[in-house]
């Protein structure tokens, strides 16, 4: 995509494709995480989806 | 979470389970990022599987963790303030405890399905939630692709595969 505009941050020219790419790789960064770390940004989620989202139904997991 | 696990660990002490692993969207979050979900899904494997009149009796599980004060919420029930399903497994599902990964949450023992058997598991059920769970494993995590491929072809979900991938999805 030869028209697409790049993005400057810093010192650093990117392409909208590199921003995707270094998600990507962060996702499978995070998937090494360890469980218990992944448990409790699971409760934030449900905190979040209970306040924020408004889903009153939603159970917070004691953890 | 911790004390759900121990509690799980009692039932089988006790001999009211032979064995069980964690399944579902759980398990998938043990090998891929986080994301949300409510409940924890428990594959469980039965001493005796079923009564002389053909049945599956989970009475006596129940019965246990009702005498232990918890409760059920809709078709929950509430351990330790974790909503819990508990499932007694199929043949897939048995294999999928059995071939478990051993694993520990906060010094508790416990078994967790691993990423080929969960393709399978999210495959059969065939929602748009499993799909997209598939395609996070796919994406993040290592799979052993001959070991997925065994274990779709023993259990009939090789075409179903080679469909979800056709329609895009893993790549």
């Amino acid at each position: 995509m030869e028209d697409e505009p790049k993005i400057v941050i810093g010192d650093r020219v990117l392409r909208r494709q590199d921003l995707f790419q270094g998600e990507e790789a962060a996702r499978r960064e995070r998937a090494k995480s360890p469980f218990e770390e992944k448990i409790r940004t699971l409760v934030h989620l449900q905190k979040l989806a209970y306040g924020w989202g408004r889903k009153k139904d939603v159970i917070i997991w004691e953890i | 979470m911790r004390n759900t696990l121990k509690v799980l660990n009692e039932l089988r002490e006790k001999g009211l389970i032979k064995d069980y692993a964690i399944g579902g969207a759980i398990a998938a979050l043990r090998w891929t990022e986080p994301f949300f979900t409510q409940d924890l899904d428990i594959f469980i494997l039965l001493e005796k599987e079923v009564d002389e009149k053909g049945l599956i009796v989970l009475s006596p599980i129940y019965e246990y963790l009702k005498s232990k004060g918890y409760v059920w919420k809709g078709h929950w029930i509430m351990i330790e303030g974790v909503p819990v399903d508990m499932f007694p497994a199929d043949p897939l599902e048995k294999e999928a405890v059995k071939q478990a990964q051993e694993a520990e949450y906060e010094e508790v023992r416990t078994k967790v399905i691993i990423p080929e058997y969960l393709i399978a598991l999210f495959l059969r059920a065939g929602r748009d939630k499993d799909w997209r769970k598939i395609q996070m494993l796919l994406e993040q995590c290592e799979i052993d692709r001959e070991r997925l491929r065994r274990i779709l072809s023993q259990y009939g979900l090789y075409e179903k595969f080679r469909d979800f991938e056709e329609k895009g999805y893993g790549r």
